[in-house]
């Protein structure tokens, strides 16, 4: 639930944690949403492809159709959207989105601070807080991603063109922004991009915990082995071994290329709106048992930008605060989850998080995931059921959020037989955001 | 100018008022902390307040250059086009001496990227980038007994 926790004469709000279905009969009903509780209705992508694959259609077209996609798979029509909502310096303004879909009256818009990967599940929650209010009644969240028409996300701001200027800068330049003055004290340096940077929290892990390539390579084989079964997944043809991993290109050790996400064109979106009108969707409404997003102080604006935090938080995905708020909220535990969408930029920080979120004790994500527990259909925790961002696709982790509605229908690719009860994640180590969706 | 390390290509600092001092202390190979005046927490990078007191009031504090590996990454793909010949390159993470547990990010150089591990003792190279632009890279500490390997252009 995304209301005020503990507010009265509403199912599930601020239940303690702990309080699962499991052996615990009725426990469903007392979850039924009501009311004005937020429920995702529609789900809808573009065609995904590599990067550069798609060229004829702009990345502001595909979060169109993205849109319209997911308008139409929740029984609606634009007419009855009146909010949006992204994450991740979108550039498809969603004023020009309201504009051009023609909606008819835009009552909210929104863009999580949460930075890259890390505010997809908030900006669903962003959604789900305003059509709670009142403040509209119908949002869609989006987000579209061309990087072959963009440059590769997270490469730092501004200039990157100073690499082809002028060979010597006289002079420190003005930072026009806060990030651009905080990655000059990591650019300069050659850490010039998400995987260097992550690849030093995972040394650091290692070095702690005895962490291992090989069991980093099982979130890679297993999620790949999963999006054999997608359609939709860019990597759905390439099957891979473990060997298949360990012979990849290093890119920053310990990551190999197929330790690092896909890049691609593509688009997804999700229909947030109130039980009441959720009663009247083309398909089961899917509902938002909790979310949580921010970080730690100790955490602060994350790894990337920040080496110096304690050695706890380093070595961590960040996420430590969002988690025990979000079981709280939720009223279930790690122990409830019968499929998790984990956001995987990196094998090695899906550990991470397994460990943050208490499906593991910490330092045992590796042999956790070792253990087989992320593989369908027979593994405890059945983790990133479409492919994830390693293999079907690199939509800012929003995809996981279009999966987690997939299983909570019935309609995955993957699907975890009775499934109830589904952990969508959003990016580690940055401030991040989570979100556990159920059926009504 | 100093030794080089790496191509005149590399990205370039841009600074704002909180962390042009750091750069104008690096242009005169002086490695220095922001540190609170208040309370005397030191943060890196530069800000325009203590985390800890939220005393607006900092200073530089000057660093003997010393420090350990905190954690690294071996880089082997070479994410601007200058770096195709210079990768393998090491990028380090260093608990700086004297910082009160500051850390900051910079480059292993004279070294072979074998060399590199969590807790090697590490001292200050400044390399000159340019007119009135240092970046402060570092080697393995020179200490006794300690013998040198691969030392790289």
């Amino acid at each position: 639930m995304v209301g005020p926790v503990n507010a009265p004469g509403r199912s599930g709000h601020g239940r303690p944690s702990g309080r699962g279905r499991r052996g615990r009969p009725g426990g469903r009903s007392e979850r039924g949403r009501r009311g004005r509780d937020a429920c995702l209705v529609g789900v809808g992508e573009t065609r995904y492809a590599k990067w550069g694959g798609i060229t004829g259609t702009s990345e502001y077209q595909l979060a169109v159709e993205a849109i319209l996609a997911a308008v139409a798979d929740a029984g609606m029509t634009p007419d009855d959207v009146d909010g949006l909502a992204s994450f991740a310096e979108d550039r498809n303004d969603a004023t020009f989105v309201a504009a051009d879909l023609g909606l008819p009256e835009l009552r909210y818009a929104s863009l999580s601070w949460l930075p890259g990967g890390g505010g997809a599940c908030a900006a669903v929650a962003n959604a789900a807080m305003a059509v709670e209010s009142g403040a509209a009644e119908v949002v869609v969240v989006y987000r579209s991603l061309c990087q072959g028409q963009f440059r590769r996300f997270g490469q730092g701001p501004g200039n990157m063109s100073a690499r082809v200027g002028p060979p010597r800068v006289p002079h420190v330049r003005r930072a026009t922004s806060l990030l651009e003055a905080h990655v000059a004290f990591t650019m300069p340096f050659g850490m010039f991009s998400p995987p260097i940077a992550y690849a030093m929290v995972l040394r650091r892990h290692m070095h702690r915990f005895g962490t291992t390539v090989e069991q980093m390579g099982h979130v890679a084989v297993t999620t790949r082995a999963h999006a054999a079964r997608n359609p939709r997944a860019v990597m759905g043809d390439r099957p891979m071994t473990i060997e298949d991993y360990l012979a990849s290109r290093m890119v920053s050790e310990p990551f190999r290329l197929f330790d690092c996400c896909l890049e691609n064109d593509g688009a997804c979106a999700v229909v947030v709106t109130t039980a009441e009108r959720a009663a009247d969707a083309a398909k089961v409404p899917v509902t938002v048992l909790g979310s949580a997003q921010g970080a730690l102080q100790g955490f602060g604006h994350g790894q990337y930008s920040n080496v110096g935090m304690p050695d706890d938080d380093y070595t961590s995905s960040g996420a430590r605060g969002v988690a025990a708020r979000l079981w709280a909220r939720a009223g279930v535990g790690p122990g409830d989850v019968d499929v998790a969408q984990i956001y995987d930029h990196f094998t090695g920080l899906v550990l991470l998080s397994l460990e943050d979120f208490g499906f593991c004790e910490r330092g045992e994500g590796g042999p956790y995931a070792a253990s087989g527990a992320l593989a369908w259909p027979n593994g405890a925790l059945p983790t990133n059921t479409h492919g994830g961002s390693l293999s079907e696709a690199y939509i800012h982790g929003l995809n996981h959020v279009v999966e987690g509605v997939r299983q909570m229908r019935g309609e995955s690719t993957c699907q975890v037989q009775g499934a109830e009860t589904c952990l969508v994640t959003s990016a580690a180590g940055v401030p991040t955001s989570a979100l556990v969706l159920g059926r009504p | 100018m100093t030794e080089r390390w790496f191509p005149d290509e590399m990205p370039m600092p841009a600074a704002n008022a909180e962390t042009v001092g750091w750069w104008e202390a690096a242009a005169d190979h002086r490695l220095v902390v922001q540190r609170c005046t208040e309370c005397g927490r030191t943060r890196h990078p530069p800000g325009p307040v203590c985390p800890r007191c939220r005393s607006t009031s900092a200073q530089w504090s000057p660093l003997a250059g010393t420090g350990t590996v905190y954690t690294y990454t071996v880089v082997h793909q070479a994410f601007i086009p200058s770096l195709q010949d210079r990768v393998p390159y090491v990028v380090i993470a260093v608990e700086l001496d004297g910082a009160d547990g500051a850390r900051m990010v910079s480059d292993l150089v004279d070294a072979d990227p074998d060399e590199v591990a969590v807790g090697l003792p590490v001292e200050v190279a400044w390399e000159d980038m340019g007119p009135e632009l240092a970046v402060p890279r570092f080697r393995p500490a020179s200490g006794p007994g300690r013998t040198r390997t691969g030392t790289r252009p």
